[in-house]
């Protein structure tokens, strides 16, 4: 059987401590070793729909767990149980014979739901492969950052769903293997997992960005390309406001050319400080994508950080002493970021997956962010900062690059996109500050959406009105994939409903 | 002289204050490629300044065939507390751990 019980119903407590569920029962879904990947999920999603079952049966409500990662508290229900899935955690490759004719299977890797997205990137580096993009952290499950739409600042590409290629999805009505019309996986393949093919390109895109409300997530395909090098440029820089400009209008190798290397960037991400944004310097990092090789001289972590409580202190610090937040918030970013390499030290280069930072839990984590057509920065960022600022936020702004991202519910929609992220020490203050930041956008008419797995003080209104004929969509396909709303009803919790993903 | 006692007395508060400060310190300790589970944590005291060791619970991680991912130390203010007002004789520590998931080779689908 893989799953086991953890334990007595107790108290759970999400990744980053910001969300706790009450009287759960606690379970782990658990690789075996199966020769097949095929098998493994035959013999998993079974386990899994018996076991949604028997919640249904009880009258509890499920919720799947990955790292418990998502600050929103997403992953947070009462009185329920809950199915961790991180040691559901092997991957394959995929064979020629298991695909449709024209899919090419060498850039395809199957992945159970609890790999996290580092040991897809690692497995997929074994393979001479790699992940085109991610966030920031790599500590998120690779279905969970899916879950929620996760994305870093690769410039021409969108978030990390879009690798996605086909969903293994486990409801109380059964076992589903969820592709685009066009089909990805052979049908004989498909029949071994236990899954009933759904080839319906609505519920696929609904399934890439299922927000944990559309069943378990059990496994997927995930799409790659060919390993590549990333030289890293990372330094402190005073912006000039007509660099805005540039970067609406996407001409990020004049951004590039200003601040760092005259060529063109793949990824660009600058951190301000909101206490003058235009006079206190910016972090600011780029990599610039050169083909593989595997002599390289390699990129060293920091050297210095910010410790784990290093973010509390100066949450407190910041709240208190208002005429210093300017500084404060400087001198943590030097702190807290590494600095280097910058232009003219020697090069040096990683992979993809050798970039990604290591996640460790952070304390009194907040973190939010508004996601706005590219073309609308250079007309709200100094009113953004400005509004920010005079409320007492006490985070840094991070302004990050995406084009629009697969998924119905996907936050990046319009297609080219600027995302700015307010991340750091959590307070009341800030959260008001943040508010301040939405009624702002609100009032310039600037649309806007918001991140699932942030704390961005979303509800069911302003949900429907943000995705539009999307959620309508996504909703349709929901209730094909669940049409018995009994079943929906196991997905429900607080968060959920509040989000109106779960009636 | 009586400076001298104030000066003293003000360099054994500064002593306290950073004793109580650091203590709060946070010790973070992974290995290489992290994989953690849920994070799991016991309270030792070490009392005697240290000839003895209580802690409420053995030191076993539920899960942890696998080895464990990361450990991390730290006192809480109050641990912090104790410990100043003990005279040491009372120093409990908050020990956090996450077990290692695992990392299994690649196989085919």
């Amino acid at each position: 059987m893989p799953i086991v019980q953890l334990g007595e119903a107790g108290r759970w407590t999400n990744y980053h401590g910001t969300g706790v569920c009450e009287d759960v029962t606690r379970f782990a879904l658990r690789s075996g070793d199966a020769q097949r990947g095929r098998d493994e999920l035959a013999i998993a999603a079974g386990a899994v729909r018996e076991w949604l079952a028997r919640a249904k049966a009880a009258g509890k409500r499920a919720r799947p767990l990955g790292a418990g990662w998502s600050p929103s508290n997403i992953n947070i229900c009462a009185d329920g149980w809950l199915l961790h899935t991180r040691r559901f955690n092997r991957c394959f490759r995929v064979a020629p014979v298991d695909v449709r004719p024209a899919v090419d299977a060498r850039a395809l890797m199957l992945v159970e739901a609890g790999a996290l997205v580092d040991e897809v990137s690692d497995k997929l580096e074994e393979q001479g492969r790699s992940l085109w993009t991610s966030g920031a952290g790599n500590g998120q499950t690779f279905a969970g950052a899916c879950a929620t739409g996760t994305h870093g600042s690769m410039i021409a590409r969108g978030g990390i769903q879009d690798h996605v290629r086909a969903v293994q999805i486990v409801t109380p009505a059964g076992v589903f293997w969820v592709e685009p019309e066009q089909g990805v996986m052979s049908d004989g393949f498909v029949a071994a997992t236990g899954s009933t093919l759904l080839r319906d390109d609505d519920v696929f895109a609904a399934v890439r960005l299922p927000v944990g409300s559309l069943g378990v997530v059990t496994a997927m395909v995930v799409d790659s390309v060919p390993k590549f090098l990333v030289r890293p440029i990372q330094n402190l820089r005073t912006v000039r406001r007509e660099a805005l400009d540039w970067l609406a209008a996407g001409d990020f190798r004049r951004f590039s050319a200003a601040y760092a290397l005259d060529r063109d960037p793949d990824f660009v991400q600058m951190i301000v400080n909101p206490y003058k944004p235009f006079k206190r310097p910016a972090m600011l990092r780029f990599l610039y994508r050169e083909p593989w090789r595997t002599d390289y001289a390699r990129a060293a972590p920091g050297e210095l950080g910010a410790g784990y409580d290093a973010l509390s202190l100066l949450g407190r610090l910041l709240d208190d002493y208002r005429f210093a937040r300017g500084a404060l918030l400087q001198f943590a970013m030097k702190l807290g970021y590494a600095s280097g390499p910058d232009v003219d030290d020697p090069p040096v280069y990683g992979s993809w997956g050798e970039g990604l930072d290591t996640h460790r839990p952070l304390a009194d984590l907040f973190n939010a962010s508004v996601t706005i057509d590219r073309a609308d920065l250079p007309h709200v960022f100094e009113l953004v900062c400005r509004a920010y600022a005079r409320h007492g936020g006490s985070t840094v702004m991070t302004v990050r690059f995406m084009e629009r991202a697969e998924g119905l519910l996907a936050p990046a929609r319009f297609p080219h996109n600027a995302v700015i992220d307010f991340d750091g020490p959590r307070s009341a203050r800030t959260a008001k500050a943040y508010a301040a930041v939405v009624d702002l956008l609100d009032a310039e008419g600037v649309a806007f959406t918001r991140h699932w797995a942030k704390s961005c003080q979303l509800d069911a209104a302003r949900v429907a009105a943000d995705y539009g004929e999307d959620l309508q969509r996504w909703c349709a396909a929901r209730d094909r994939l669940m049409p018995d709303p009994a079943d929906r009803a196991v997905f429900r919790s607080r968060v959920l409903d509040g989000l109106g993903l779960t009636c | 002289m009586l400076w001298v006692g104030w000066a003293l007395a003000a360099l054994a508060l500064a002593l306290l204050a950073g004793q109580y400060a650091a203590g709060q310190a946070d010790m973070f300790v992974s290995i290489a490629n992290p994989r953690p589970l849920d994070e799991e944590r016991m309270i030792v005291t070490l009392k005697g300044w240290g000839f003895a060791v209580a802690s409420a619970q053995p030191f076993i991680a539920s899960a942890s065939d696998h080895g464990l991912s990361d450990v991390r130390v730290f006192a809480t203010r109050r641990q912090m507390l104790v410990s100043i007002a003990s005279f040491g004789f009372l120093r409990p520590v908050t020990v956090a751990w996450r077990a290692h998931a695992g990392i299994l080779p690649l196989g085919d689908a």
